[in-house]
């Protein structure tokens, strides 16, 4: 397949998107140690506008019909309510736990992909869902 | 576990937020829905100076929130630029989700942060599970609704 054969070209900002992430953890941790979880939302924010102004300025392919404006903008306030959560764990809690038990959220999407995108279930996300299971088991005792 | 209900809210915001993803991806180019979250984070700012103490914290700290929250949008524009790269979303998007092994090799070793024996296997599995999970088999986007 032609995407085997690009492995290269992609590999870089794959790796970087998950050093990245990692990193994020790492860093909610550290500055929940003296920032509320409010102001670490509003200092996010902050951080989120160089990527946006970048995206803007090289006018980087933009295109939104008004349901996806509105789905942007929802998700912005749902993920930005989680993100506030996610702080408030961090700052009472282990980054070693609590980054990995939070990273578990792909488990919601996939059980409301089934039953409202009637997405079916792979072999792979139901081994997931019962190990995730098991971690909340362990971690929650 | 005063990290527990946090942690739980955290986990179904973000499910939530994946599946809008699903279905706005249908809707907007990921440039574009990066910018339009990026204008739902700034409409409930207002909320949050309630209980703000920004003015109030030392410069190391602000840098730190600042940063978090760059290398959080860092981290979705470096797997939107994967993808559009040629990355099957079947591969890269489950190899993106061992991002929480950084944070915890970060918190072992800086952090001096230690697990029991128990809390070791439920964080190695809550790492596993969320890479099953991710997991999307490489199918056509989903039509129009």
């Amino acid at each position: 397949m032609k995407a085997d054969r690009q492995v290269w070209h992609w590999l870089g900002p794959a790796l970087a998107a998950l050093v990245w992430w990692g990193l994020f953890g790492f860093l909610a941790k550290l500055g929940t140690a003296d920032v509320n979880a409010y102001d670490m939302q509003i200092l996010f924010t902050i951080g989120a506008v160089p990527i946006a102004a970048y995206i803007i300025l090289r006018r980087l392919r933009m295109k939104a019909d008004r349901q996806g404006r509105i789905i942007g903008t929802v998700i912005g306030i749902l993920a930005g309510a989680g993100g506030i959560a996610y702080f408030a764990a961090m700052a009472r809690g282990k980054a070693s736990i609590v980054g990995p038990i939070t990273a578990l959220f792909p488990m919601v999407t996939v059980l409301l992909a089934t039953t409202i995108l009637k997405e079916r279930l792979n072999k792979a996300q139901i081994a997931g869902i019962v190990l995730a299971l098991i971690s909340a088991a362990l971690l929650a005792t | 576990m005063p990290w527990l209900w946090p942690s739980l809210i955290t986990i179904l915001m973000w499910g939530v937020v994946g599946l809008f993803q699903k279905i706005g991806s249908n809707h907007s180019t990921s440039n574009s829905l990066f910018l339009w979250t990026t204008a739902g984070y700034i409409v409930i700012l207002p909320f949050l100076f309630f209980d703000s103490h920004l003015l109030s914290l030392p410069t190391r700290s602000i840098g730190i929130g600042v940063v978090c929250g760059f290398t959080n949008c860092l981290g979705a524009w470096s797997l939107y630029t994967a993808l559009e790269r040629g990355a099957r979303a079947s591969v890269a998007v489950p190899l993106t989700a061992l991002n929480p092994l950084v944070t915890l090799v970060l918190a072992l070793i800086i952090l001096g942060e230690r697990l029991s024996a128990m809390q070791s296997a439920g964080v190695v599995l809550a790492i596993v599970a969320g890479v099953l999970l991710s997991y999307e088999t490489d199918q056509p986007k989903h039509d129009e609704h």
